[in-house]
């Protein structure tokens, strides 16, 4: 389940990845919009299709492939003034798309960045049956049933370094699209 | 009791990982205020004690406190006497000075020259917040800051009114309220799956594992999981989480549990924390268990 854009994305990111995953929608395009900019009334649609110059560009000041052929942009509107840009980007996490959104001033710094939709793909069920011992206190029919959906993981530290790379790339993007 | 109705959960880039708040209470337009609040004081813990920010707490004593007495962040000197207690206490197994190994394994950048050999009891804990190095040791708060943030959240969300919820940092979590949660853990082998789960409830959690960390460096391999006293790896462990009532504890606990093994018992008692051990193939091992009871069955109904 993808709610980016076709036009978005090149085709080796929009072939959807057969895999259980663990989906989390955090929020919707309109509610970052809200939190991102609370005084703002209106968000005007900007998006743009790069031409093959701007890529060039963006490639060239990012250090990273551009592999979106456009960016989802908005320009978030106070009684017709201009209070900044809010900016759709997805990057490959683990294994899946991640869709974020970055917040610039107009001046084109870091506002604030909110991740709207995060995928991992997990092998859903567990099989040991050691872990089943520590559910014996467990009534049949509770909520915490163990093949219900992953809320929390704990584990090693997953690096956010690609939404971080992301992030850079966006920047690159502001100065070769909106400045 | 506050009628729990909403649940607002956001995540953002920080402290090197994802960080996920979730605020559960009746006003959503509330909770987002409360985690945005919560989110500023975990910036303001990786303002402060990032390795990597050049003008943080942490760069500004690995450059000037060997020289001059640096003032630093109240928030800042907390987490430095924590993990100095915990190297009192370890003997030395816990020591954020082990930065300068971790540099030269590049697992944090290679930001300062001229390191010396030191170790923890070369940090100076001044009145007023200062900060001395007796020698030209480096430090990192790599092992306790994150939990430590997980921790300011958690009270800046209490404060705001938020009856309950989860804040976690990469794995590194703590939940609070009367709601119980489950939390998954990965699996070592395949870490992206689950080996199971555990209940918790006004308890926080954190784990470490060598998965996603071990490289090679010339014909050893290692991880960024070191005993302080010897500056080695420990790699008998592959997985370890720690239960605890607060998150940095918890977050320190697994480097000690991690070098320690079942060694670790007092420290663990001490702090009323229990340790689960993964093996290789995801089977669980309770090394101790406290008198707080981590999976919380009275939450089950």
């Amino acid at each position: 389940m993808t709610h980016i854009p076709r036009w978005i994305l090149p085709a080796a990111i929009s072939v959807t990845v057969p895999l259980p995953s663990y989906a989390e929608q955090y929020l919707t395009v309109s509610a970052a919009q809200k939190l991102c900019f609370p005084e703002c009334d209106q968000f005007v649609p900007a998006h743009v299709k790069f031409t093959p110059a701007q890529i060039k560009a963006i490639e060239a000041n990012s250090g990273q492939k551009q592999l979106l052929r456009g960016q989802e942009i908005w320009r978030a509107m106070q009684n017709g003034k201009l209070r900044g840009f809010f900016i759709v980007d997805y990057v490959i996490g683990k294994h899946l798309v991640i869709d974020y959104a970055v917040a610039l001033s107009p001046e084109g710094t870091v506002k604030q960045i909110e991740i709207l939709n995060y995928r991992e793909s997990y092998g859903g069920e567990i099989r040991n049956p050691d872990w089943r011992k520590q559910f014996t206190g467990e009534r049949p029919g509770s909520r915490f049933a163990l093949n219900n959906g992953i809320n929390n993981i704990s584990g090693a530290t997953l690096s956010c370094r690609h939404v971080t790379e992301g992030v850079r790339r966006v920047l690159t993007t502001y100065d070769a699209c909106l400045k | 009791m506050t009628p729990v109705s909403n649940r607002v959960r956001r995540a953002r880039p920080a402290l090197g990982t994802f960080v996920e708040i979730t605020a559960r209470g009746d006003n959503e337009e509330k909770l987002h205020g409360a985690i945005n609040r919560a989110f500023n004081a975990i910036a303001r813990v990786e303002r402060q004690m990032s390795f990597h920010h050049s003008d943080s707490d942490v760069s500004r004593i690995n450059r000037e406190a060997f020289e001059r007495k640096v003032t630093v962040d109240p928030w800042t000197w907390r987490v430095l006497r924590a993990a100095q207690k915990l190297s009192h206490e370890t003997n030395g197994i816990f020591d954020i000075t082990v930065a300068r190994r971790l540099m030269q394994w590049k697992y944090l950048p290679r930001r300062y020259a001229n390191v010396s050999e030191g170790n923890w009891r070369d940090i100076i804990l001044e009145k007023n917040y200062g900060v001395r190095f007796r020698q030209r040791v480096i430090v990192d708060l790599g092992g306790i800051a994150k939990g430590f943030a997980v921790d300011r959240a958690v009270k800046a969300l209490k404060c705001a009114g938020v009856p309950s919820g989860v804040v976690n940092a990469g794995g590194d979590l703590r939940v609070f309220g009367l709601k119980s949660e489950l939390v998954h853990l990965r699996h070592p082998a395949e870490p992206m799956r689950p080996a199971g789960a555990i209940a918790l409830r006004e308890r926080a959690l954190a784990t470490s594992g060598i998965y996603f960390a071990q490289k090679r460096h010339g014909r050893a391999v290692i991880s960024s999981l070191l005993d302080g006293r010897t500056r080695r790896c420990s790699r008998k462990l592959v997985s370890v989480s720690v239960a605890a009532p607060v998150c940095m504890i918890a977050d320190a606990l697994t480097k000690i549990v991690f070098v320690l093994g079942e060694k670790s018992a007092p420290s663990l008692a001490r702090y009323h924390a229990d340790a689960l051990l993964l093996e290789r193939d995801g089977a669980p091992s309770w090394m101790f268990r406290s008198l707080c009871d981590t999976s919380d069955r009275t939450g089950f109904d």
